[in-house]
């Protein structure tokens, strides 16, 4: 097993910033696309429904291009509104958790809508009835009793964005320290002759991590039903 | 409480259309299955809403062409088929679930005299999803009384019951309402639970409102048509033993049943079909109970005549046909005897 | 009539068979800053040879080094640097007897014609610089190399991003994702438009940019790679490298 050096583990602790920060940022958005894709009709809903999911059914370097065009000097909201702004996105480990968080949502929505659509109706009726409005029934009863489903999403869409490789290679560049996320790391061990030993040794970091947030997520599972 | 509701609503296999006003606080809505029962108390609680109508409540207008008072600001609590509990909630959280919505110049509910009458104390620690189907419809009726409801919609609350826990609910929910003062609609297809239930009944059938009468006047108008015929509900003191069998003290008067023995004052089912009636008294007769009544008045449904008489200041409801009433020449006024086997009656649990 | 068929389809499957060992199709592996050199050439040689078909694959020395050592089909391989040669000569992919310097190539900063640089140390002030991965792309390791020698690499740390090989860096700056590039002075001048040399990296702060060039052990054994191996190391083929900015010598 060959030594890691700083750049390593640089690369295994912006894999998990990253993938963090993606996921947390993207918890409130989700809940409120589920909420809405559950609970609520109206024109266009269709048109939600294809967006949410769209990212699943691209291929992650077309996500990471449309990203570039968008925020990149030249593209539409780079130029009205972050250059004016003075923020830049692109090559910052900020585009990296934006390339993640728009690749693992459609799997945070997707989760999350499954444990709302099993919320008995009658327990939202009851609530209404009992004095709460629409956002005190989501936060005091969809949301505890769905929040299995969250945890499950929110493990799903961290454990994908520990692997995204094509939007943010796109869209935030291999920046060693910057952001060099895992798998930036063992495509550019991958490519180079000699490099196996170090390419292989990162994957295996990789997979002992999914294994890690895989285990986890079923702990906090059980813990939940036991305390039902 | 006066109640004005006057709705259209497009339900299959129905259109739901009625008119009407309530004014007393315990109203009964009879009808089959699919009449429009339930769209109706989903329309007043504000659950859905009407193709086009007026709801009122209390001079307040819930919903017209340009209001909609949303659930949460009706005040108007139901309790359901199902209990609804939430399961993530302990009792005492589920019961106060209401209660902490509700404003507090309205919260005139005492909780700890809720708990004594509907008997939650022991439970109010434990979590919900392992309560009898008898404990957490009490819990349900305890948090819809909680958020202090201007109206209790009760919508088949016994449904999913079975016979000896309806009886007991039965009381729970009436006990209650009455401490509490709470007026309400109770929605059922059983005309036995109406009876206890409700004074004023609307009858219902496919979306439309057939009539309004009172429990009594209903069941004597179904008395032809309903397979049991009339049911004479007998309030019936404290048993005693009495030749194998057991003695009922029936206002001043006394009744052999072979079903018993209950330990306290209960209450007795006995379809009209079951009483025979005879001219002259019948000198050898199988039937223990034969008692002299007076007839207070006859009236017709369907096909049968129903009997009021009077038995010592009891009322009971025989049926006959005309065949029997013109060959016993039974007109009111005129004494007859009652015979009734010890076997015919039903003691209601609880 | 079965047997007809079957026939004709042996014989068309004997005679795409033999097309392929007959035809001459010569496979190239070369380094992405040769691209463009090397199609002008091969275009050349074709013109005087009909029936020579070539099959070029371009892209990082260190991921052609990989591929072929995978077994990538290969005749002749264009390296920017000798070690990924010398890599595939310790394999024994290669004709040792064939192996030759092709040309020579120089390192340079490049980037947009308003940015004020002029020499390495101006370079530390800047957002973000773009250099082939060091690990697979030559150009990228002289550019460490020499950030090493003028003993700015430890400010540089943050502000490098990887490309997969020279023309990426060159594609980041033009986008202006980037302030410049390190990249060959033959690459700046195919972009010459947009792109501005803005200086030449001294020579005495990394070792020689030497592309050898070599006939694999497959390659050998084709005629017609041979051949072109030959017009590789022609004076006619020195003029055109001339002509795109290699140095000879």
């Amino acid at each position: 097993m060959p030594e890691f050096t700083a750049a390593e583990y640089s690369a295994i602790l912006l894999s998990l910033k990253v993938s963090l920060v993606a996921t947390l940022l993207s918890l409130p958005f989700g809940f409120a696309a589920a909420y809405v894709m559950t609970y609520r009709q109206f024109r266009g809903k269709v048109a939600l429904d294809v967006l949410v999911n769209l990212p699943l059914t691209l291929p992650p370097v077309v996500i990471g291009y449309v990203l570039l065009i968008l925020l990149g000097q030249h593209g539409f909201i780079g130029l009205h509104i972050l250059q004016p702004l003075g923020i830049k996105l692109i090559f910052t480990w900020k585009a990296a958790v934006i390339a993640t968080a728009v690749v693992g949502f459609p799997l945070l929505v997707r989760s999350i809508r499954i444990g709302m659509e099993s919320v008995d109706h009658g327990l939202i009726q009851a609530a209404r009835t009992l004095g709460a409005g629409w956002f005190d029934t989501m936060l005091t009863v969809i949301l505890p009793l769905s929040l299995r489903s969250v945890i499950a999403g929110s493990a799903l869409m961290f454990a994908r964005g520990l692997g995204e490789f094509g939007a943010t290679i796109i869209v935030a560049g291999n920046i060693p320290g910057v952001t060099q996320t895992i798998p930036l790391a063992i495509y550019d061990y991958a490519s180079s002759p000699g490099g196996d030993s170090m390419a292989m040794a990162l994957c295996v970091v990789s997979v002992i991590i999914s294994v890690a947030v895989l285990l986890f997520h079923e702990y906090l599972s059980h813990r939940m039903i036991r305390k039902d | 409480m006066e109640l004005r509701v006057t709705v259209n609503k497009a339900f299959s296999p129905f259109n739901l259309t009625v008119d009407f006003t309530v004014s007393q606080a315990r109203i009964g809505i009879f009808g089959p299955s699919g009449s429009g029962k339930s769209t109706l108390v989903s329309l007043i609680a504000g659950l859905e809403q009407p193709d086009e109508g007026i709801i009122q409540l209390n001079g307040e207008t819930l919903f017209d062409r340009s209001i909609n008072v949303p659930p949460e600001q009706r005040r108007i609590g139901i309790i359901f088929q199902h209990p609804h509990l939430f399961p993530h909630l302990n009792v005492r959280n589920n019961l106060l679930y209401g209660y902490k919505r509700s404003a507090l110049e309205n919260r005139r509910i005492d909780f700890d005299c809720l708990i004594e009458v509907l008997q939650l104390g022991p439970l109010l620690e434990r979590g919900v999803n392992n309560l009898s189907g008898g404990e957490k419809q009490r819990v349900a009726i305890g948090r819809a009384v909680l958020s202090n409801p201007r109206l209790l919609l009760m919508d088949e609350p016994l449904s999913a019951l079975d016979d000896t826990l309806r009886f007991q609910i039965i009381s729970h929910l009436k006990s209650v309402c009455e401490t509490f003062d709470i007026p309400f609609l109770f929605i059922s297809h059983s005309l036995l639970e109406m009876r206890l239930m409700a004074d004023q009944v609307i009858s219902v059938a496919a979306g439309r409102i057939l009539g309004s009468s009172t429990a009594e006047e209903l069941a004597r108008q179904r008395l032809g048509a309903s397979p049991v015929g009339y049911i004479n509900l007998l309030k019936l003191g404290l048993p005693t033993p009495a030749a194998g069998m057991f003695a009922y003290p029936w206002g001043s008067s006394r009744l052999l049943m072979s079903a018993g023995p209950s330990r306290d004052e209960s209450m007795a089912e006995l379809s009209s079909k079951d009483i025979m009636l005879f001219k002259k008294h019948p000198e050898a007769i199988s039937a223990r109970n034969l008692l002299l009544c007076t007839v207070r008045s006859l009236f017709s449904s369907g096909r049968k005549i129903g009997v009021e008489l009077d038995c010592s200041g009891n009322t009971l409801i025989a049926e006959v046909v005309q065949d029997a009433v013109d060959e016993l020449e039974i007109t009111p006024g005129s004494s007859i005897y009652v015979a009734i086997k010890a076997s015919a009656f039903r003691l209601l649990p609880g | 009539m079965m047997k007809q068929i079957t026939m004709a389809l042996v014989a068309v499957a004997i005679l795409s068979l033999s097309s392929a060992v007959f035809a001459a199709e010569i496979n190239l592996a070369v380094a992405a800053s040769l691209k463009e050199v090397i199609n002008e050439l091969a275009d050349s040689f074709a013109k005087k040879h009909p029936g020579v078909t070539f099959r070029k694959n371009y892209g990082a020395s260190g991921a052609l080094g990989k591929q072929i050592e995978n077994g990538a089909p290969a005749d002749i391989f264009v390296s920017a640097n000798l070690a990924w040669l010398e890599y595939l000569k310790s394999r024994k992919l290669v004709d040792e007897k064939s192996i030759a310097t092709f040309t020579y190539n120089v390192l340079v900063f490049a980037g947009k014609e308003e940015l004020k640089v002029s020499s390495l140390e101006d370079i530390v002030k800047l957002d973000r610089i773009a250099i082939g991965s060091p690990k697979s792309v030559p150009a990228g390791e002289y550019a460490m190399a020499a950030f090493k020698k003028a003993g700015i690499d430890k400010q540089l740390a943050k502000k490098l991003v990887l490309a997969k090989d020279v023309r990426e860096c060159l594609m980041y700056v033009d986008r202006g994702e980037v302030a410049g590039a390190f990249v060959y002075q033959t690459d700046a001048l195919q972009v010459a438009k947009r792109v501005k040399i803005l200086f030449t990296v001294p020579q005495e702060y990394y070792p020689r940019v030497t592309c050898p060039i070599a006939l694999t052990i497959t390659g050998a054994r084709k005629a017609d790679a041979t051949v072109f191996m030959a017009f590789l190391k022609s004076a006619e083929a020195k003029a055109v490298l001339k002509k795109h900015g290699f140095l000879n010598n």
